[in-house]
C-alpha cells in the first residue's frame, strides 16, 4: 500500500477579504516535502495574497494552514526562505552584507552568512559584486542577490513569488538551476508564476488559481491530460471529399489541417484517409501545452479581466 | 530556540542593521558635528547682534543730569561708585553731565528729544529735590538718576573720599555650591528636551526607508513586526547614545580649555544630588524619555505612507514635545507647586520634570519611584506602539487604505 507523501505545507479553506472583495476564496493546497510546487494564475488571481497567508505574513479570515508541522507558520520562519514579488533591498548595503543580513534575520550567524554569501555570489557569476553596494548593481543582479539572500540559511521551505520576472534569459536559466539545486539539497520549493514555460519545466505539482479560487491541482501531466491530443495532418493528395473525412473541428492551417484527435484514436481516421487515396505527407500528434490548459481553465473572461 | 530568545535575536539583528546603517555613514558625521555648526552659527549671529546692539547703545543710549557746575564732580563720583555694582550688560546707559547753566524743564525735554543720542532719562533741578523726566523705556534709568542725586547729596555732605575701604577676597568653596533650584532644573530639562527632540524625532521617518525600498515585506516575512519595531527603537537609541557619549565626552573635557573664570564657575556648579548620581539619573531619564517618545513616534510614523504624510505627522509630534518641555520647565520654575507634581506624574513629561528635580532637590527616593513609574509606562507605550506599528505596516485593518492591502490589490501580478 502506498503511503501518502509527507507534506511540507498544507492549507484548507483559506479565505482573505479586503473590504467586500474576497481576494482569496477557499483555497486548498498540499505541498509534498521535497517537491517543486507551482502556483499559477493570471494577474490579480490572488497568488501573492495566498503566499502571504501561507507564510503567516497575513492572517487568513477563514481556514487554516500548517507549515513544516507548525500551525502558526511564523514559528517555522527560520526554516523558510522567501523572495517576495516586490523586490526590496537596502540600497546602501553591500551585496555580501545584504545576503548575510537576510540570513541573520532567519537565524544564521553573520560570519557564516558572509562566507556563504561570497561563495554563492562567486558561483552565480557575481564575484565582482561582492563588495558593491546594491544601488550600484543592475536590477537583474540585485534580484539575484536577493534570491541568494532568501536561500543563504539553507531553508527547508522556499517560497518564490514570481521569481523569473525581470530576469534575462541567462539569469532565468541560472535561477532554474538554483531551484533544482535547492530541491536536490532536500528543500521544498513553492513558487508562483504566470509564465507557463517555467512551470512546465520545473513543477512536480501545481495549482491553478483564478479569481481567488483553485481551479486545478495536480501534476503537469495531469493538467495536460485534461485536454485531448491535437493532430496536424498534411495530405499527399488533397482531392475533393477530404474535408468530409476529417473530424468536424478540423481547420485548415497552411497546407494541412489541425484537429483534436478523436476519442477512437488516430488510427481509424488514418485508415479512412489512406483508403480514399489522400495519403499522408505529414502528420504530427501533439500533447496540449500547459499554456493551453491554463487558458482553458482560467478562461478568456478571467484573462480579459487581468490588468495590463 | 525559545520564542523569547528568537525574538531577542531578531530584534538585535534589526537594531544592528539600523545602527550600522546610520552610524557608519558620512551623513552621521554631519549629524554628529551639527551642534558645532549650530553653536558656531549661533555664536556668530549672537556676536554680531550683541556687537550691533552694543555699538548702537554706545552711540545712542544716554542718561543726562542737568546740574549746577559745582555738583558735577559729585555726580561723576557717585556714578563711578554705583556703576561698579553692575555687570556691563546690566549697567545703566552712560551718564552725560552737559556743561550748561540751564537747569529747567524745557532744557530737560530738549535733551529727551535729541536726535544724536537716545536719551532715556533726564534729571534737572536741585539735587535734594530733583525732577527726572524719562521715556517709557527709561523707568530704571530714571530710578538710577534719582539714586544718583541722593548719592550726590551724601557725597556733598561727607566728601567724595570713601569712608570705608573694603578688602575683597575671592575664596574657593570646599564643596561645590548647588545650583539654584530654577536655573539648575531648567538647565537639566532643556538639555533632556534638546536631546530627545534631536534624537527621538528621528524614528518618525525611520520606516520611510523600508517603505520606499520595499524591504518591509522581507522583514515582515522573516521576523515579527514587534521585533522590527523594537529593533528600530533600540537601533536608533544606540545612535542616540553614541551622540550623547560623544558630546558628553566633549562637555566633560571642555571645562579645561575654557577661560579660567568660566571653567571655574562651571566646575563650581553642582546638581543637588551630586554630579555622579545626577549623571546616572540623567542617563536613566534620557532612556525613559527616548523610549517613551520614540515608541509613540515610531508607532505614529508607521501610519504614514509617504514623506509628505510623515511631514504632516511631525508637526503635532513636535507640538506635543514642546508642550511636554513647557510643562517640565514650569515644574522646574516652581518645584513645590501642583504643576511640578503634575509634570512628574504625567508619563510623557515625567522624565523631563524629574531630571529638573535631580538638579535642584537632594532627595533620591522620588527618582526611584519615578523611574519605576516611567518604566511601567515605557512597557505600556512600547506594547501599544508596537501594535500601532503592526497595524500601520501590515495595513490589514481599519478604514484607511493600507500598505499590504494596497500591494495585494494594486500589484499587477499576484
Amino acid at each position: 500500500m502506498l503511503q501518502a507523501p509527507e507534506l511540507a505545507l498544507q492549507a484548507h479553506g483559506l479565505v482573505k477579504r479586503f473590504g467586500d472583495r474576497r481576494v482569496v476564496d477557499g483555497i486548498d493546497i498540499a505541498v509534498p516535502a521535497g517537491s517543486i510546487y507551482g502556483v499559477l494564475g493570471p494577474n490579480g488571481a490572488g497568488k501573492t495574497t495566498t503566499l502571504r497567508m501561507l507564510l503567516g505574513i497575513l492572517e487568513p479570515d477563514e481556514g487554516h494552514r500548517t507549515l513544516l508541522g507548525h500551525a502558526r507558520p511564523r514559528e517555522a520562519s527560520d526554516r523558510v526562505g522567501y523572495l517576495p514579488e516586490e523586490r526590496g533591498l537596502y540600497p546602501g548595503m553591500k551585496a555580501r552584507e545584504a545576503i548575510a543580513f537576510m540570513g541573520a534575520l532567519r537565524g544564521l550567524d553573520w560570519r557564516t552568512g558572509r562566507k556563504r554569501a561570497e561563495a554563492m555570489l562567486e558561483e552565480a557569476g557575481l564575484g565582482h559584486a561582492i563588495d558593491e553596494k546594491i544601488r550600484k548593481l543592475s536590477k537583474g543582479m540585485a534580484q539575484l542577490v536577493q534570491l541568494l539572500g532568501s536561500v543563504v540559511h539553507e531553508p527547508d521551505f522556499i517560497v518564490l513569488d514570481e521569481p523569473f520576472s525581470g530576469l534575462d534569459p541567462v539569469n532565468q536559466n541560472r535561477l532554474e538551476a538554483l531551484i533544482h539545486a535547492q530541491r536536490d539539497r532536500g528543500a521544498t520549493i513553492l513558487f508562483s508564476t504566470h509564465v507557463m514555460a517555467h512551470a512546465e519545466r520545473l513543477c512536480d505539482r501545481l495549482t491553478i488559481i483564478a479569481r481567488g479560487r483553485a481551479r486545478f491541482e495536480g501534476t503537469v501531466a495531469d493538467a495536460r491530460g485534461t485536454l485531448p491530443y491535437r493532430a496536424h495532418y498534411v495530405p499527399h493528395h488533397a482531392h475533393e471529399g477530404l474535408a468530409a473525412l476529417l473530424p468536424a473541428d478540423a481547420v485548415r492551417e497552411g497546407d494541412g489541417f489541425r484537429f483534436v484527435v478523436p476519442d477512437e484514436g488516430i488510427e481509424p481516421l488514418l485508415s479512412r484517409l489512406l483508403a480514399a487515396g489522400h495519403g499522408i505527407s505529414g502528420l504530427s500528434i501533439e500533447r496540449p501545452s500547459l499554456h493551453d490548459v491554463f487558458v482553458r481553465i482560467v478562461g478568456p473572461d478571467a484573462l480579459e479581466e487581468t490588468p495590463a | 530556540m525559545s520564542n523569547t530568545r528568537r525574538l531577542i535575536r531578531q530584534t538585535l539583528t534589526i537594531a544592528r542593521r539600523d545602527f550600522t546603517a546610520t552610524v557608519f555613514t558620512p551623513t552621521f558625521l554631519l549629524f554628529l558635528f551639527a551642534p558645532f555648526l549650530f553653536m558656531g552659527l549661533s555664536a556668530a549671529i549672537g556676536g554680531m547682534g550683541a556687537a550691533s546692539i552694543a555699538e548702537r547703545g554706545e552711540r545712542a543710549l544716554r542718561i543726562v543730569a542737568l546740574t549746577a557746575p559745582a555738583d558735577r564732580e559729585l555726580l561723576f563720583a557717585g556714578d563711578r561708585n554705583l556703576r561698579a555694582m553692575f555687570r556691563d550688560r546690566d549697567a545703566p546707559p552712560a551718564l552725560e553731565l552737559p556743561a550748561t547753566a540751564a537747569n529747567d524743564e524745557r532744557t530737560a525735554r530738549a535733551q529727551l528729544d535729541r536726535r544724536d543720542a537716545q536719551v532715556t532719562a533726564v534729571l534737572y533741578g536741585p539735587l535734594d529735590r530733583p525732577t527726572v523726566l524719562h521715556a517709557p523705556i527709561g523707568t530704571r534709568s530714571a530710578a538710577y538718576l534719582a539714586q544718583l542725586a541722593d548719592q550726590g547729596i551724601r557725597l556733598r555732605e561727607t566728601g567724595t573720599r570713601p569712608k570705608s575701604t573694603a578688602r575683597l577676597v575671592e575664596v574657593k568653596r570646599a564643596r561645590a555650591a548647588p545650583l539654584s533650584s530654577d536655573e539648575g532644573g531648567f538647565f537639566a530639562v532643556f538639555a533632556l528636551f534638546f536631546l530627545t527632540l534631536l534624537l527621538a524625532g528621528q524614528v518618525v521617518s525611520s520606516m520611510a526607508e523600508e517603505r520606499s525600498n520595499k524591504v518591509i515585506e522581507v522583514l515582515a516575512a522573516a521576523v515579527p513586526l514587534e521585533s522590527v519595531f523594537l529593533g528600530k527603537l533600540i537601533g536608533m537609541f544606540g545612535v542616540a547614545l553614541t551622540f550623547v557619549a560623544f558630546w558628553g565626552t566633549i562637555a566633560a573635557n571642555v571645562a579645561s580649555v575654557l577661560p579660567g573664570n568660566v571653567g571655574a564657575a562651571l566646575a563650581g556648579m553642582a546638581p543637588a544630588l551630586g554630579l555622579p548620581t545626577f549623571v546616572m539619573l540623567f542617563v536613566a531619564y534620557f532612556t525613559m524619555a527616548y523610549l517613551l517618545l520614540g515608541a509613540v513616534f515610531l508607532g505614529v510614523g508607521a501610519q504614514a505612507s509617504t514623506p509628505r504624510e510623515i511631514q504632516m505627522l511631525s508637526l503635532p509630534i513636535t507640538i506635543f514635545q514642546v508642550a511636554m518641555f513647557g510643562l517640565a520647565s514650569a515644574a522646574a520654575a516652581n518645584p513645590g507647586g501642583w504643576v511640578a507634581t503634575a509634570a512628574a506624574v504625567f508619563p510623557f513629561s515625567s522624565p523631563f520634570a524629574m531630571a529638573g528635580r535631580a538638579a535642584s532637590a537632594p532627595a533620591l527616593w522620588p527618582h526611584l519611584l519615578a523611574l519605576a513609574w516611567q518604566l511601567g509606562w515605557v512597557a505600556l507605550t512600547v506594547a501599544i506602539g508596537a501594535r500601532a506599528f503592526r497595524r500601520g505596516v501590515l495595513q490589514s485593518a481599519g478604514p484607511k487604505l493600507k500598505w499590504f492591502r494596497r500591494a495585494a490589490v494594486d500589484t499587477p501580478v499576484s
